[in-house]
Order: C-alpha cells, then sequence, then structure tokens
C-alpha cells in the first residue's frame, strides 16, 4: 500500500513538473502578453457559449422566486419558455438572501415575478434594481387591496401567504398571463388557452377542497402551525387559523407564545397540530411535549408545505399537488 | 550522595545555545549561590534542572535521582514577574499551595495541612498577614510569603530565583537567616543570586556560570578576582580594600 | 403557572448560568475572556458542517461539529500567537471574525438546500431557550454535572496554575492536561449553552457573572460560589421577564438581568463606586479635623 502511495506521490510529482514545463514553454514561445490574450478569449467564447446552451432550444427566459409562482409560468408557458425558481423545496422566502449565482440568473431573466407584499423580505433592493431593465412584476401587488388580508405583525403591511386562497391565486394567474402575453405577443394563443386550462384545473381543486373538508366535524376545523402562513386558507376554507410565529419566520416568539399555544390547545382539545416544510419543527415538538405535560395528548397530523413546495418532478411539486397534499393531511388528521 | 549533580547539560532556545555543556557536583548541606552576569543563562540553568525545559540535553541528578516531582519534594521559590497580583487568594491560601505536592490530586488540604502552612507563615514573620490579599502587600512581604510557601513543602533541597531582588534590608536579613537555618537542618539549598558584595557573607559554596560552567566548590576558594574576571568578562571593576566586587557595565 | 414548558426554560437556563458562571470565573481569572467569545462564534460552522456532511439535526451531533471547530479556535490562536509575531488580541480577533464568517456561510448553504430550514440551524446565532424540552434538560443537566465536579476536582491546581504558573510547572503539575482540561470545560458549557443564548451572546454569559462575583470577594472559592449563583439568578429571572409578554426572546434577557447584576454590583459592592465615594468623604473629613 505504501509503495502504491509512493508511486501517486512520484507521478503527481511527475506531472507538476511536466505542467510547469509546458506552461514556461507556452509563455516563452507566444510570449506573456499574446498568453493571456489566448486564455481570455477562450474564457469569453466558453462563457459566451454556456449561455447559449442555457438558453437552449425554448425562446423566454423568465425568472420567478417561489416556486408556486414559477409552477405557474410553467402552467401558463409550457414549451415556449425556460423557467426556473430561485427558491426551492423547503427554502423559507422570508429569511432568504439571494447568492451571486441567484443574481446571475436573474441578470439574465428577460421578466422576473415575485410575490410581493414583502414576502421576499431579504431581496427587495435587487427586485428594484432589476426593475430597471427589464419586466418585473410583483404579483401580489396586481391583487384587489380590498381582498387582502392585513397585518399584525410591524413593518409588514398585509398578509403574503395569498396563494392560499385560490380565488386570490386564480386572479394572480390572470396577472401573470397578461404579463407574458406583452412580453411574448408571438406565444399569446398558446398562452391563453393554457391559462384557460389551468383556471379549470383550479376550479377543480376548490371543488376536492369542499368535499374533503366537510368531513371535517365544524369544532374540530381548527387549524394548528408552526407560523401563520395560513390565515389565506383560513379564510377561505372556513378553518380558525393559529401559528406560533407571526406571519413572518423572522418574528420573534418566546416562552410566552409557546405557553399561550399549548394552553389554547388544551383548551379547545385540538387532535393534531402540523409541522412546515420550511421551518424548523422543535418549536411544534416543545408544544406538543408541553400539551403532554398537562395531560393532553396531541399527534403531528403530518408536514405541510407552507411557504414552499415539495420536490421537483414530484405530484407536490406542483401548486395543485402541493394544495391538494395540504387538505389530505389537514382532513386525514382532523377528521 | 551529592545535593546536585549536572553533567553535560546544554540548552538553546531558537537556534541559539543558552547553555553549553554545563557539568557541576554539589555536596548536601551547603547553601550554594550561583552567580554570574545578565544574560549567563542562570535562570535557564535552574529550570533546566527543574525539568521545566524540553529541549535540554544532559544529565541532571538531585538528590541523586532524576528529576521526578512525585518521587522528590523540590522547595522553589520562583521569580516573582510572571505571578497574578490581582488574582483573589491571601497570603495563608498561598502558603497552603505548598502542600499540593503532598495532598495529590483530587483531595483537599488536611487539617495538618493547614497547620503547616500557618507554621510556615510563622517562621517568615507574616503571621499578622494570614488573611490579607496578595496584592495588598509590599514586595519584601510577598517574597516572605513566597518563601513560606516552598517552607510549606517541606523538602530537603531548595532553589530559589533571585529572591532578594526587590526586597527592603529587613526582609533580606528574615530570608537569609532562614536559609542558614535550614542549612544548619542539613538541607541543601541554591540561590541565584545578583549582589557579588553578599556572597561572602552569605554563601559557603559558590557556583560562577556564563553560558557554561566556569567553576564551582566553596566560595573561599572560587570567589576570587582571577575567576570573578573571567566570569565577567572584563565588565568588572574590582576594589582593592574590599574582598568583594562591583559589576560595571 | 410553574409548569411545564416555562419550568423546563427556567431549569435549563439556570443549569447553563451555574455552569458559565464556573468556567467563565475560571476563564476570566486566566485573563482569557475574549478567547471564550471567539470559541462561542466558533461553533458556528462546526454546527452547519455537522449538518451538512450528515443531514442530521439532531443536537448531539450538532453538539459535537460545534465542539469540534470551538476547541480547533482555541488551539489556532495559541498557534498564531507562538509561531507567528502577532499578539493575542489581533489573533483573537482574526479567528474570532474568520471563524465566524465560514459559519455564516455555511449557514447559506444550509439555507439554500431542501431540508436546510427544517433544520433550525439559525436558531444558534441568537439562540432559541423558549423551545426547550425535557431532553433538552437532560443534556444541560448532565453537562452542568460534569462541570461542577470537575471543577471541584481540580479547583486547587487550577488556582496554582493560573495564579503562579511557573511554581506549578516547578512543582511538577501535568500544565498542559490542566489547561486542556479547562478548555474542554469551557467548549463543553458553550456547546450547550449556545441553544439559549447562541454564538453571539454566550460570551457575556462567561464574563459578566464572573466579573460581578469579583467585585463581592476576595477568596476564590467564593468568587465561584458567587458566580455561579448569579449565572443562575441570570437565568431565572432573564426566563421570567421573557414569560411576561409575546414575542420576548429569552436568551438576550438573561444577559441583560446579568448586566444589570454587574451594574448594581459596581455600585454597591464593597469595593464599588458608592463605598469607594463615602470613604473619600470619611477621608477628607478626617483630613479637615486633623
Amino acid at each position: 500500500m505504501t509503495v502504491a502511495i509512493r508511486k501517486i506521490g512520484r507521478s503527481k510529482a511527475r506531472s507538476k513538473r511536466n505542467f510547469i514545463k509546458f506552461y514556461k514553454v507556452l509563455t516563452t514561445v507566444i510570449g506573456m502578453k499574446r498568453f493571456l490574450g489566448v486564455v481570455m478569449l477562450m474564457m469569453f467564447l466558453v462563457g459566451c457559449s454556456a449561455e447559449n446552451d442555457a438558453t437552449g432550444k425554448k425562446e423566454g427566459v423568465v425568472v420567478a422566486t417561489t416556486g408556486h409562482i414559477a409552477d405557474v409560468i410553467k402552467e401558463i408557458g409550457g414549451d415556449h419558455l425556460t423557467v426556473s425558481a430561485l427558491m426551492g423545496p423547503g427554502v423559507d422566502p422570508h429569511l432568504y438572501k439571494a447568492t451571486q449565482s441567484d443574481l446571475s440568473k436573474l441578470e439574465k431573466a428577460e421578466v422576473i415575478f415575485y410575490n410581493g407584499l414583502q414576502l421576499e423580505g431579504q431581496m427587495l433592493d435587487i427586485f428594484e434594481q432589476m426593475s430597471k431593465d427589464k419586466t418585473v412584476l410583483a404579483v401580489g401587488d396586481k391583487l384587489d387591496k380590498s381582498k387582502l388580508l392585513d397585518s399584525e405583525d410591524e413593518g409588514l403591511l398585509h398578509d403574503p401567504h395569498i396563494w392560499f386562497n385560490i380565488d386570490l391565486w386564480k386572479q394572480v394567474v390572470d396577472a401573470v398571463a397578461k404579463t407574458l402575453v406583452e412580453e411574448y405577443p408571438e406565444f399569446k394563443d398558446d398562452f391563453k388557452a393554457n391559462e384557460t386550462a389551468y383556471l379549470k384545473k383550479l376550479d377543480e381543486l376548490q371543488s376536492y377542497a369542499n368535499k374533503r373538508i366537510s368531513e371535517i366535524p365544524d369544532k374540530q376545523r381548527i387549524l394548528v402551525t408552526a407560523h401563520d402562513a395560513f390565515n389565506y386558507f383560513g379564510e377561505s376554507q372556513g378553518f380558525e387559523v393559529r401559528g406560533l410565529q407571526g406571519l413572518s419566520t423572522e418574528a420573534e416568539y418566546g416562552v410566552k407564545d409557546v405557553q399561550e399555544m399549548v394552553d389554547f390547545l388544551v383548551d379547545n382539545k385540538i387532535k393534531a397540530i402540523f409541522v412546515e416544510s420550511s421551518v424548523s419543527d422543535k418549536a411544534m415538538k416543545a408544544v406538543i411535549e408541553g400539551a403532554k405535560q398537562k395531560g393532553h395528548d396531541v399527534a403531528i397530523g403530518g408536514e405541510l408545505f407552507s411557504d414552499a413546495m415539495g420536490a421537483e418532478g414530484t405530484e407536490e411539486g406542483t401548486y395543485v399537488g402541493m394544495y391538494q397534499h395540504n387538505i389530505d393531511t389537514i382532513v386525514d388528521a382532523l377528521k | 550522595m551529592n545535593a546536585l549533580t549536572v553533567e553535560n547539560l546544554s540548552v538553546a532556545y531558537d537556534k541559539k545555545t543558552v547553555l553549553e555543556n554545563a557539568n557541576v557536583t554539589v555536596p548536601t548541606g551547603r547553601l550554594t549561590a550561583i552567580i554570574g552576569p545578565n544574560g549567563a543563562g542562570k535562570s535557564t540553568f535552574l529550570k533546566a534542572i527543574l525539568n521545566q525545559l524540553p529541549n535540554k540535553v544532559g544529565k541532571v541528578e538531585i538528590l541523586g535521582k532524576l528529576f521526578d516531582p512525585k518521587s522528590l519534594v523540590v522547595g522553589y521559590v520562583p521569580q516573582r514577574n510572571a505571578v497574578d497580583w490581582d488574582f483573589p487568594t491571601n497570603a495563608l491560601d498561598i502558603v497552603l499551595m505548598g502542600r499540593y505536592g503532598h495532598t495529590g490530586l483530587f483531595k483537599r488540604p488536611s487539617k495538618q495541612d493547614k497547620l503547616l502552612a500557618k507554621e510556615a507563615l510563622e517562621s517568615v514573620g507574616m503571621q499578622e498577614f494570614a488573611e490579607r490579599s496578595i496584592g495588598q502587600l509590599s514586595g519584601g512581604q510577598q517574597q516572605r510569603v513566597f518563601l513560606a510557601r516552598a517552607l510549606a513543602q517541606n523538602a530537603n533541597i531548595y532553589f530559589l530565583d533571585e529572591p532578594f531582588a526587590g526586597v527592603d534590608a529587613a526582609t533580606e536579613k528574615t530570608i537569609i537567616d532562614i536559609l542558614k537555618s535550614l542549612r544548619a537542618q542539613g538541607k541543601s539549598i541554591f540561590v541565584v543570586h545578583h549582589d557579588l558584595q553578599t556572597v561572602k557573607e552569605y554563601f559557603d559554596y559558590t557556583i560562577l556560570l556564563n553560558k557554561t560552567i566556569l567553576a564551582s566548590g566553596n566560595t573561599e576558594d572560587v570567589f576570587t578576582p582571577e575567576q570573578l574576571q573571567e566570569t565577567y568578562g572584563g565588565k568588572l571593576f574590582m576594589m582593592q580594600d574590599t574582598i568583594g566586587a562591583e559589576v560595571v557595565c | 403557572m410553574l409548569s411545564g414548558n416555562l419550568l423546563w426554560v427556567l431549569m435549563g437556563t439556570m443549569l447553563l448560568g451555574i455552569a458559565a458562571g464556573i468556567t467563565g470565573t475560571f476563564s476570566f481569572l486566566q485573563k482569557q475572556s475574549l478567547v471564550g467569545d471567539a470559541a462561542a462564534h466558533a461553533a458556528l460552522p462546526g454546527i452547519a458542517l455537522a449538518f451538512l456532511l450528515t443531514g442530521q439535526k439532531d443536537l448531539p451531533i450538532l453538539m459535537l461539529g460545534a465542539g469540534i471547530t470551538s476547541a480547533l479556535s482555541v488551539y489556532c490562536i495559541q498557534w498564531i500567537v507562538s509561531f507567528s509575531k502577532m499578539k493575542a488580541d489581533a489573533a483573537i480577533g482574526l479567528v474570532l471574525t474568520v471563524f465566524f464568517g465560514v459559519g455564516v456561510v455555511f449557514l447559506t448553504v444550509v439555507n439554500h438546500s431542501p431540508l436546510g430550514n427544517q433544520s433550525g440551524l439559525n436558531n444558534f446565532i441568537f439562540g432559541k431557550a423558549a423551545t426547550m424540552t425535557k431532553a433538552d434538560l437532560t443534556w444541560l443537566f448532565i453537562s452542568a454535572t460534569i462541570i461542577i465536579l470537575v471543577s471541584l476536582l481540580f479547583y486547587k491546581e487550577w488556582k496554582v496554575l493560573i495564579f503562579d504558573p511557573v511554581y506549578a510547572k516547578g512543582i511538577g503539575l501535568p500544565i498542559e492536561a490542566l489547561k486542556a482540561t479547562l478548555t474542554v470545560l469551557i467548549v463543553m458549557t458553550i456547546v450547550t449553552g449556545i441553544q439559549s443564548v447562541g454564538v453571539i451572546l454566550m460570551s457575556a454569559l462567561l464574563i459578566i457573572p464572573a466579573v460581578s462575583a469579583r467585585l463581592w470577594t476576595k477568596k476564590l472559592s467564593s468568587m465561584l460560589v458567587l458566580s455561579a449563583a448569579i449565572g443562575g439568578l441570570s437565568g431565572i429571572v432573564g426566563t421570567f421577564v421573557s414569560a411576561t409578554r409575546s414575542g420576548l426572546s429569552t436568551g438576550p434577557l438573561i444577559v441583560l438581568v446579568a448586566a444589570a447584576i454587574f451594574f448594581i454590583s459596581y455600585l454597591i459592592s464593597p469595593t464599588g463606586q458608592i463605598n469607594k465615594f463615602l470613604r473619600k468623604k470619611q477621608f477628607r473629613k478626617q483630613g479637615e479635623i486633623g
């Protein structure tokens, strides 16, 4: 074994020496300046072709922040658009800070969509900057303000979790479709057709929701989660909703909040509470232990998708699939 | 058995040889001065003997054995610089530290230990200051406490590093009287000493050190003008009528 | 009202305060309080790395990672001081910022991954005492017990080592082993404490109780007990205050309570400002009469 290692060491040394020889020859024969020029030219070409590869065969490049919005764009855009989401499954948009690679994605995009209403709290400056060169749309801003829920948190005017109200989401689909048609008028017909089909799917989703939720007795229609992401869900689907943290996962919470949650569970004899895919479950577990200590057993009903969706390529990776998963999980746990 | 046997001791710091090929044998029951100019390596010599320096070469035997704190108790009074004077401790506490070697790891000092500590404090005349914080004592008082600490160790051999530096005359007298009484009990004492004027008066054995041991033996034999000139390398100004000498830089 | 979650958090922060008070005292006397600060900040990359490498968010694994990078940072500081011309303060600053910076970078990677936010690693920056459960309490209890026991065992050896390192070496104490054990205890305290108060505020718990205790006593044994008591009290009072209103984080409040205790000590302790002032007045009066 040591012989092998020594051999590798020797050959590594040899290849290092060879490389140095090669480099020396190259620079002296061509001359240092010309060598650097060649290197830079190569990098430029490689960079360009890489860009071309990224845009590939599809024609439009659109970037969205959340998976929900990206899903809408994919449904409407079909084969005509390359869509990517900055925030994948399990990512918390309240806390998300953009990286260099995110910035380059945004640079290369032709259109940018984001949720707005301060969901992407750490990225607002970037959107402002990007809007100088291209169309940047905050879908939340396109909604009728009177339909939005107010926020009790300081720093947030409205509750940003609009995707849980299917009616509101249909309006978002509409706004997205309009913008895409403006940007890519050549695909107007396809976009319109896709939009109609998608809106139909959303209607079906709502019927499904109504049907399943009716399985839960009235008194049990209380949804308890890690943070206040489900107010729109509660309002539109008929649930009382409680979150431990406020509207943003940045919000501070302390012992008192935990205690109040425990008391709430015990007083209302809640059967199950829910953890979220993009938030730590430690708080929920602490609440459950607290309730247990007071003699009331609460189960974890399951994991809900709150600010993020499921893995790409799966059913839960689409808006409809995600919503359905949530409905099923909630109903099965509470009925 | 000799108090100290050193064979071919060499110590190097940062590629510089500080002590080279030191050889000396000192019989027991002597009060020995270790003298030499600044930078001669006296403190290094002491530290090397007490096994505090990892990069040493040569053999050192104390009371016939290699240095091992578990089997041989060595009384030690180091130079005072490294001490933390703001530390929350009082005089008695410090003297009690001298008993830690006897107490062993994981155990508390016994009543016997506390008694011995009190006695040691008394022998240096500091019993009234038992509860006084170390930072509130004068230089001479501090030195007496540290001597008491070494006494509490109840060793048969003692090493002191410049114990008279910065102390008043009264304290110096107290200390040297205690050292002489230790010698009377048959113990061996080694002192790194800086004041040439008092060597003949205090010490019966002398080691002359300057990067190596130039001479060692009874003070009257070794403490001569010629030997001193060689040790101090011409930095010495001799006074004819006194047997001592002054160092002039 | 003293039941369940509140009780667990109370006990947890009290135990943490006691442990931090004890190890913080030794650290303070060694004049290495800032090293503790660096070590606390250095726990962050360890936590993130442990999660990234194992995919597990179980506390023991995260704590192991935290302990490794924390201890590593302490040795880095020592190496830098030994082998370069840099002094301790610059070395500490360098190590603290580099380790913490790397930790933040790793955290960003975690936050961009699918299971990242579920792991709750972000809570280690400022701590999340509110979600302490019985399991966390068990760890804290074990840690605190070990810290107290080891401190009792090595009490006199550490006393000599810190007070007079040259003498300690001279009487043959195993200096390096003793120092290493103390470092291990400090790292242990940090690792268990950062869940409650976070990496940024942990050093406050190591420093403030010790400094406050020093103002009241001249003996090491009393200082240790007092420091532990102040630390524990800060934990309890801080938790109580955070339980009065919604949205109050426990960690920072504990630190604020500790700071308040220090401020009061600074004023009213025997060596404090008020007594100094009164003594001066007495002196002057005597001066006038005499």
